[in-house]
């Protein structure tokens, strides 16, 4: 058994650990222990690419917790979360560093917060345990609202409390849900567990996994956001500092598709006949209509923020089509989003830092004064934009392509796949409105001539800056030129979540009390095997 | 009369809280009284100055460390006592006016260990608000011996002494601060309300008497069912509810709750939203879940008082947080989260006649996980609530900027603070989980439970609203000085303890779940 998991889980808390002993005015040296201890994780981390079966669960540990309640500290990776949890700990390295000259006032608190953000947000990767998974997925929740509530801006108060309730809304709901089912698998099994292997064979009735499906949904979709739950999120993203809003968008967004996959869709399958069409509608409005209002703003974060809802849009598009070709787009989708959104909002908080505004007309024509700058903000733009050869292109066109083609080999819930073509069709004209808005802001920031005076005492990137956005730039590339080195992974993943989901369909719903997956008496194997999946 | 020497034995928790309680009294008796210097009474008011014999502060600090070994001992004993007890059962004492079981022994720890955080905290407090009261300590042994004889009760008679001797001392601790007009208002108002309960209780008791010709609570709970056609047996039972709903605070009976919460001595608020309160369930929990709960019992004709409560716990729940989210004093706050807290305590109540006796481990792990984060955020009120000159200054504004100044004080009520509000991994979180999970196996009480979530949800609000004004609110340029904190390492080591035990409860449930399960009835 390898301990790989749960240490990289609780590396960030030994630096936490470490900053509490070093005098909180040892500024530079709170830092060095961020980056230091974020940088070990990181490397700890691609560790867990050795041996790695992308189709089952690798380096899994099971821990007594709670043993009385079936608690287990039980925590694995597959293909579906491996690269999830990389972006992670490859960003935290990459944020940490960012901030050495945006955040001066309480550093030890700012660092210490970040590293317990970062257990929080590995941990939640990991966990195949419900009740851990919910631990961590309230662990997150807490830095968070402290890193947009104290470095925050203008309306940070009003922001930090507006992202809790929303998220705890959704997330009693689910935790209610969890319960709901641990008990249910305890009747049909005589066994108290949250494992999620035992817990993803039950079955339920129709009804029982319509309400649980959408207590997960809800959590999830507040989380994505999907739209009309969007609300806090450009709240949260203008008010919180560039650290904040970089681990908003790259990867607390990424729970809610990631729950959605890992747990939502594979755990109730029949309830995703009535209510998919339906997450299918809210996903492509969400497409056309954050992009519509991105167009719309004035603020250059509040406009990212909406281009986030539109970018989220197509990966829970691409989820609800059940078929590789469209998961494996929203998967890659979730990776790109996380890059380049994460690259626009550091380049936003660099000029940010230098003119203390993010306002739109303010800027205008500064490429002439920041070569390297707008160049850097050109690649993020067109990986945004999903540029052919850059990040989002690839996730893109998967989820257009997968979506377009669903009717086709569909999955035994015809319902989903009633207006295929239009779904697709919408989501196409989301791509282009996209390219509108996100040129048209680079256009504003960095074309043209240079009138505001204030612009012109700009000064170009600097070496540690560089350094920042350089590891962003290379996985923008990496992404859209090779995605080979993810989707094979990526791809397994789905295939074993597709599996499962369609022996669970198969199976039927649960008519009266509820069973198990393959405790009756028939055998399962009548499951024709599943097509093998395809990147292309 | 027949008299086993057994029985003093198995009393012994009571008897060393009384006899503790006595001894204390004595050394408060015998201690050097000071004059009040000169100039300490030209600073008081001319109208409150008393003109002599009032103890100097801080001149009876030595009573708290004799008090927490007191504590020490009643907690020793109760843990001597579990081995005493026959494997699964109680024991009856003094002709079944006690009974000793695990339930009890266990629910008297909770209140003890919540007592003991507490008197920790209560030298700095009259210290920095400059008053000397020595009488605090026996007070809250006396009262503390009354809980765990209603706690332990086996008899209706002993029910009454034990709310009695409870509440008397409570009424005392809650005008402790005699210079104080809040102080006394809350007295006032705490004793009226407590005075006219008694009545109702004892009129209760009576009728019940009337009715059935016996006041012990186990032959109570077999002749229950054959008495089910007689109306004043019903209403004797009725009375008896409403007598505790009081106690515990619950809607609508709890009127009295947050004026006498927020006026009393921070310190005595901490022991009356704990103790009390703790001591009131187990009342309720014997009184109903016990002598009219069991469901073998034939008793679903019966089981008008879990309707009951069922409105009620919801009407708690929400009451309580809607006036919570007003609140612009922290104590006061505090209050009204202490009411929403006796809804979902009341759900749990609620679940032992529909789940059944298994349904009695979430309760007593709430009590228990409430009891230490209600304790340990009174310790930080305590703490932080200023000095004699501001008198105590608690708005959410005074405590502005609080993460900077008092790093440690801010982080330990944060920890309070999401413990209240339920966020893992600390003890407040996994009660609640824990109630939750118990209730959701029976459908009829999924919509307390939902009404318990949304409950929670609006919780969070004004949880974080002091979280917000310690760390996020930067101060207002001209506003008045922050309150000054005590100084005292009792108190520091109180608040630590009671942050790492509801740290620990939470993170390591399984330990508390284990002793809740052992505690039999």
């Amino acid at each position: 058994m390898s301990m790989i998991l749960p240490l990289l889980t609780f590396l960030p808390l030994v630096g936490v650990l470490i900053c509490l002993a070093i005098p909180r005015e040892e500024m530079a040296l709170h830092r060095g222990v961020g980056l230091g201890t974020s940088l070990l994780t990181f490397a700890a981390s691609s560790l867990c690419l050795r041996d790695f079966d992308p189709a089952t669960m690798n380096h899994v540990v099971k821990w007594a917790w709670a043993p009385s309640f079936g608690i287990h500290f039980h925590l694995g990776v597959d293909g579906i979360s491996i690269w999830l949890l990389l972006m992670t700990t490859f960003l935290m390295p990459v944020v940490l560093l960012s901030t050495l000259s945006a955040i001066t006032d309480r550093v030890r608190e700012f660092v210490i917060t970040l590293l317990v953000l970062e257990t929080g947000m590995i941990g939640a990767f990991l966990a195949i345990d419900l009740f851990v998974f919910y631990v961590f997925w309230e662990v997150m929740l807490i830095p968070m609202y402290i890193l947009i509530g104290i470095w925050g801006g203008e309306r940070r108060l009003y922001a930090s409390i507006k992202f809790v309730i929303y998220t705890m809304v959704g997330s009693l709901l689910m935790l209610l849900a969890i319960l709901y089912i641990y008990i249910q698998a305890h009747t049909a099994t005589g066994e108290w567990s949250f494992a999620y292997e035992t817990l993803r064979k039950l079955i339920l009735t129709p009804r029982e996994q319509l309400f649980c499906f959408a207590a997960f949904a809800l959590a999830f979709c507040i989380k994505v956001p999907l739209f009309p739950l969007h609300t806090w999120l450009p709240d949260a993203h203008v008010e919180a500092p560039t650290a904040g809003s970089v681990l908003l968008a790259s990867v607390l967004l990424k729970f809610g598709t990631y729950g959605l996959i890992r747990f939502a869709i594979p755990m109730f399958p029949h309830a995703l006949a009535d209510l998919g069409p339906y997450l299918q509608w809210l996903a492509v409005i969400g497409v056309v209509y954050g992009s519509l209002v991105a167009f719309a703003q004035p603020d250059v974060k509040k406009l990212i923020a909406y281009s986030s809802v539109a970018h989220m849009g197509f990966v829970v598009l691409g989820l609800l089509t059940l078929n590789p070709r469209g998961m494996n787009g929203a998967m890659y989708q979730m990776l790109a989003h996380g890059i380049s959104t994460g690259g626009l909002f550091l380049c936003i908080g660099m000029i940010y830092e230098r003119r203390h505004t993010r306002r739109l007309d303010e800027f205008g024509g500064i490429w002439k004064r920041m070569p390297v700058y707008g160049a850097i903000l050109l690649i993020f733009t067109m990986a945004s934009v999903g540029l052919p050869g850059l990040s989002g292109f690839v996730g893109e066109f998967l989820v257009i392509l997968g979506t377009f083609s669903a009717s086709k080999d569909a999955v035994a819930i015809p319902s989903l796949f009633v207006h295929a073509k239009l779904l697709a069709g919408l989501c196409a004209l989301g791509v282009v409105l996209g390219a509108v808005y996100m040129l048209w802001l680079f256009q504003r920031m960095m074309l043209g001539p240079l009138t505001n005076p204030a612009n012109k005492q700009l000064s170009d990137i600097t070496l540690r800056e560089g350094l920042v956005l350089a590891p962003m730039v290379l996985m923008a590339f990496w992404l859209g030129m090779y995605p080979a080195t993810f989707l094979k992974d990526i791809d397994a993943g789905v295939g074993q979540t597709l599996t499962a989901f369609r022996e669970k369909l198969a199976a039927g719903p649960a008519t009266d009390q509820p069973r198990m997956l393959g405790a009756e008496a028939k055998p399962a194997a009548e499951n024709p095997t599943a097509p093998a999946p395809s990147a292309e | 009369m027949t008299f086993d020497v057994n029985d003093l034995l198995l009393s012994l928790p009571i008897l060393i809280l009384a006899v503790a309680g006595l001894v204390l009294m004595l050394l408060d008796a015998f201690s050097r009284t000071k004059l009040v210097g000169a100039a300490y009474q030209k600073s008081m008011p001319p109208e409150t100055s008393e003109a002599y014999g009032v103890p100097l502060p801080g001149s009876r600090d030595f009573l708290m460390p004799v008090t927490v070994l007191s504590l020490v001992a009643v907690l020793v004993s109760l843990y001597w006592l579990i081995g005493q007890l026959p494997a699964e059962s109680g024991a009856f004492l003094y002709k079944k006016m006690l009974v000793v079981d695990r339930f009890g022994l266990f629910v008297s720890g909770v209140c003890v260990v919540g007592a003991l955080l507490g008197v920790m905290t209560v030298p700095a407090y009259l210290r920095s608000h400059q008053f000397e009261f020595g009488e605090y300590y026996p007070l809250v042994l006396f009262s503390l011996a009354g809980m765990v004889m209603l706690i332990m009760a086996g008899d209706l008679v002993t029910v009454f002494l034990g709310v009695e001797t409870m509440s008397l001392g409570a009424y005392v601790l809650a005008g402790s601060w005699r210079r104080n007009l809040r102080s006394a208002e809350a007295a006032m108002k705490y004793f009226l309300v407590g005075a006219f309960v008694s009545a109702v209780l004892v009129y209760g008791i009576a009728l019940i008497y009337g009715m059935t010709g016996t006041t012990v609570l186990s032959e109570l709970r077999s002749r229950a069912p054959g008495m089910a056609a007689k109306p004043y047996f019903y209403f004797g039972w009725l009375l008896l509810l409403v007598s505790f709903l009081f106690k515990v605070a619950a809607v609508p009976f709890h009127m009295w709750a947050p004026d006498a919460y927020d006026g009393a001595p921070s310190p005595v608020t901490g022991f009356l939203m704990s103790g009390v309160k703790v001591a009131g369930f187990a009342g309720l929990l014997r009184l109903f879940a016990v002598t009219l709960g069991d469901p073998a019992n034939a008793l679903q004709s019966y089981t008008g008082w879990v309707h009951a409560l069922y409105a009620i716990a919801a009407l708690t729940m929400t009451v309580g947080n809607l006036g919570a989210l007003r609140q612009d004093s922290i104590k006061r706050m505090l209050a009204y989260s202490s009411i929403s807290h006796a809804g979902y305590l009341l759900l749990g109540v609620v679940a032992i006649p529909v789940v059944g006796d298994a349904a009695r481990g979430p309760v007593l792990y709430y009590l228990a996980a409430y009891t230490l984060t209600v304790v340990g955020s009174m310790a930080v009120v305590s703490w932080q609530s200023g000095n004699e000159r501001t008198g105590e200054r608690l708005l959410l504004s005074d405590w502005v900027g609080m993460g900077q100044r008092q790093p440690a004080a801010a982080l330990a009520m944060t920890v309070f603070l999401l413990s209240l509000g339920g966020f893992p991994p600390t003890a407040g979180f996994f009660g609640k989980f824990y109630v939750f999970r118990m209730a959701l196996e029976k459908p009829e009480l999924l919509p307390l439970v939902l009404i318990g979530i949304v409950n929670s949800v609006i919780s969070v609000a004004y949880y974080l609203r002091v979280i917000t004004s310690m760390y996020f609110r930067s101060p207002v340029p001209g506003a008045e000085p922050p309150p000054v904190p005590a100084r005292s390492g009792a108190l520091v080591g109180s608040v630590l303890m009671a942050a790492l035990l509801v740290l620990g409860v939470g993170m390591f449930p399984d330990l508390l779940a284990t002793l809740t399960r052992a505690a039999t009835w």
